[in-house]
């Protein structure tokens, strides 16, 4: 499916980025309808950053289009690029006041005196800091910087918002907090932004569609949703969520661990002969009596257990495999006892 | 709501008074070695000086202990006096500009470079450094001459068609005194710059400010203080120094430094030189307090 140029707020057409023999990004293609939310999520070094960079003019690109409203924008220097990033330090200006920094974008754009109050009120409304116009950004927290940041870019109303890790340099409680704050502004003002961080719950949590991106590649680009349940290839698999990778070689006979040594294991579908990695959620890994209702069985041994508050974490082993499992409760269940696992089909993904 | 008060022993509290004091002092105590260097050092000879530019002067003798205001009215009286303190002002105030907005150009480069080359540009600028005034002034003595570098170099390429020399003019001390100050310009601006967040300028750009504009109202602003700072410390230096106007100068050029020296051992009027020196010292002092009230209150954005 081709989105038309003109319906997306933003285009990339085969964008290409080295660093001497370093392909940072290699040849991405992304389209951001007006409105959307596009988290480009990836370990560092997966060239997410540098995605970002390339869009705001940071970069030079090396192949490739960029296109903003449909126009082709890659041979403009930042300042004339209709974009506005909110960067990891915030990068306030800490000579000018709260207000003075929200205004800079619009006196660069030359608004007038009186509209540009009314602009500057009404967005430091939205990000909640009312009466914080006087403040310097030395007196502010964390949190209140990232909003000031937030409150600058958005007062522009530029075509596309690039997020660069805003909320990564934040304590998890304050994450948290401006996580859903941001949600509910995209919400509010549906704005058309690409947001880049390595939280897979950010990820999640905000966007419209995930890119998931290994070595300057997409790997797979779908909703949060999709991404989770039906996640495109072995990567993006262990890359989000929590996983339990089991590897075991099917033979004639039983299935045996790395070693060759035999493992309790019977599954529903039997995959052919040869080296498989089985990939399981830890949550969906029932354990104890829950597990004999289902088709796919292990015995492992009790490990060590790990008290996690709303979950006990057991830590198994089976021959060579290791695995951890997710109870809501205490089995009953002590170090070195064996005990039954069971999960569906369809919880378990198989990759070779 | 009760207070329930803490019954401790009676050395619990001499400790506590005496861990109190401790703290007070240190602090003194941590600027005492450098308080007594700068006392011995610069305080007393200052004083001394001062009470010798109160001396008398009478025939070829040094000075005569005695006490009068003599010394001082003549320096503000005698245009040859005034006229040196105005053109050492003028030469300092000019050569210091130029030292600044070389540096800052140089600083800004230095700073936007990657960090590979930082260390080279750092090298280059500590070389002046390493090299002593005088030996300085002997390089320039092979520069400026009709038979030196620049006169060749200009005639190579053409710009001119006869042999110049450029020594012993105002331009060759300009130029001395602008190279003699520049590494110092350089890495108090460099200091400056290195603590600013690049991304402010990317921030800067991203609102839709063109360079210019990023300059005058992020990067300006920022580095404000720093300016005054390498301003002044180039001014102080070129002030007061002797050696490089004196040696690439004109006869003509009658700076303070040159004045001094002359007075001191070719005038053997030592309260004279003393009057003069004192005026310097003052005026230093006076273009110090300047600059200082011209820095923002808020010197450190980094509350």
């Amino acid at each position: 499916m081709k989105q038309l140029a003109g319906d997306a707020a933003l285009d990339l057409e085969s964008v290409r980025r080295t660093f001497g023999t370093v392909v940072a990004v290699d040849d991405i293609s992304l389209a951001v309808a007006r409105g959307e939310f596009v988290t480009l999520l990836g370990p560092s070094g997966s060239g997410k950053t540098s995605t970002l960079r390339l869009i705001g003019g940071f970069e030079e690109l090396d192949a490739g289009a960029i296109r903003i409203n449909g126009e082709r924008i890659d041979h403009l220097p930042p300042y004339q690029r209709d974009t506005a990033t909110i960067f990891q330090s915030g990068a306030l200006f800490p000579h000018k006041t709260v207000a003075e920094n929200v205004a800079y974008g619009l006196r660069m754009r030359k608004f007038p005196k009186s509209e540009m109050e009314e602009r500057i009120r009404r967005y430091l409304d939205i990000v909640r800091l009312k009466g914080f116009e006087d403040r310097y950004p030395g007196q502010l927290s964390g949190g209140q910087k990232q909003r000031v940041a937030l409150a600058r870019s958005l007062v522009v109303r530029p075509a596309i918002l690039l997020f660069d890790e805003p909320l990564s340099a934040l304590d998890l409680s304050l994450r948290l907090q401006l996580r859903a704050e941001i949600k509910r502004l995209h919400d509010e003002l549906a704005f058309s932004a690409i947001y880049v961080t390595h939280d897979q719950s950010e990820a999640m949590a905000m966007s419209t569609r995930v890119a998931v991106m290994n070595r300057g590649r997409i790997e797979q680009i779908d909703s949060p949703e999709r991404v989770f349940h039906e996640p495109a290839n072995e990567f993006v698999y262990t890359f989000i969520g929590e996983s339990c990778c089991l590897p075991v070689r099917f033979g004639s006979g039983a299935a045996t661990d790395k070693l060759g040594q035999p493992i309790d294991l019977s599954l529903e579908k039997k995959p052919s002969d040869g080296d498989w990695r089985l990939y399981i959620r830890p949550s969906r890994m029932k354990l104890a009596g829950e597990a004999t209702a289902f088709a796919n069985r292990l015995t492992a041994k009790v490990q060590f257990i790990e008290f996690l508050g709303d979950v006990y974490r057991y830590h198994l082993e089976a021959g060579a495999l290791e695995m951890f499992s997710d109870h809501p409760g205490p089995t009953g269940h002590n170090v070195g006892d064996m005990i039954d696992i069971g999960w569906k089909t369809g919880d378990m993904q198989a990759f070779r | 709501m009760t207070v329930t008060t803490v019954k401790e022993s009676p050395s619990y509290e001499l400790n506590r008074r005496k861990a109190i004091r401790r703290k007070q002092l240190t602090p003194w105590l941590l600027m005492l070695p450098a308080l007594v260097i700068v006392l011995i050092f610069f305080g007393i000879p200052t004083l001394y000086m001062l009470r010798m530019s109160f001396n008398l002067h009478i025939g070829q003798r040094l000075y005569v202990p005695g006490f009068t205001f003599e010394h001082y009215v003549n320096l503000f009286a005698n245009p040859l006096f005034t006229n040196a303190i105005w053109t050492t002002v003028q030469l300092s105030l000019l050569s210091s500009l130029c030292t600044v907005l070389i540096g800052y150009g140089f600083a800004v480069l230095v700073w936007l470079k990657p960090a590979k080359w930082r260390l080279l540009f750092i090298g280059l600028a500590l070389c002046p450094l390493l090299i002593s005034e005088i030996a300085i002034i002997f390089g320039w003595w092979m520069f400026f001459p009709k038979n030196g570098l620049l006169s060749y170099a200009l005639l190579s390429s053409g710009l001119i068609t006869d042999k110049i020399s450029l020594m012993y003019t105002e331009f060759a001390a300009f130029v001395g005194l602008v190279y003699v100050t520049l590494p110092y310009c350089f890495f108090i601006l460099l200091s400056i710059f290195d603590g600013i967040d690049k991304r402010m300028l990317e921030a800067s750009a991203d609102l839709g400010a063109p360079p210019f504009m990023s300059f005058r109202e992020v990067l300006l602003p920022l580095t404000r203080s720093g300016l005054l700072v390498a301003f002044s410390q180039s001014f102080i230096w070129t002030i007061g120094t002797y050696a490089t106007p004196s040696a690439l100068g004109p006869d003509t050029l009658w700076t303070m430094g040159y004045l001094i020296q002359e007075q001191m051992l070719g005038k053997h009027n030592w309260p004279m030189a003393s009057a003069f020196s004192m005026v310097l010292v003052v005026g230093v002092a006076c273009a110090m307090a300047l600059t200082r009230s011209l820095m923002s209150k808020r010197t450190s954005f980094h509350v």
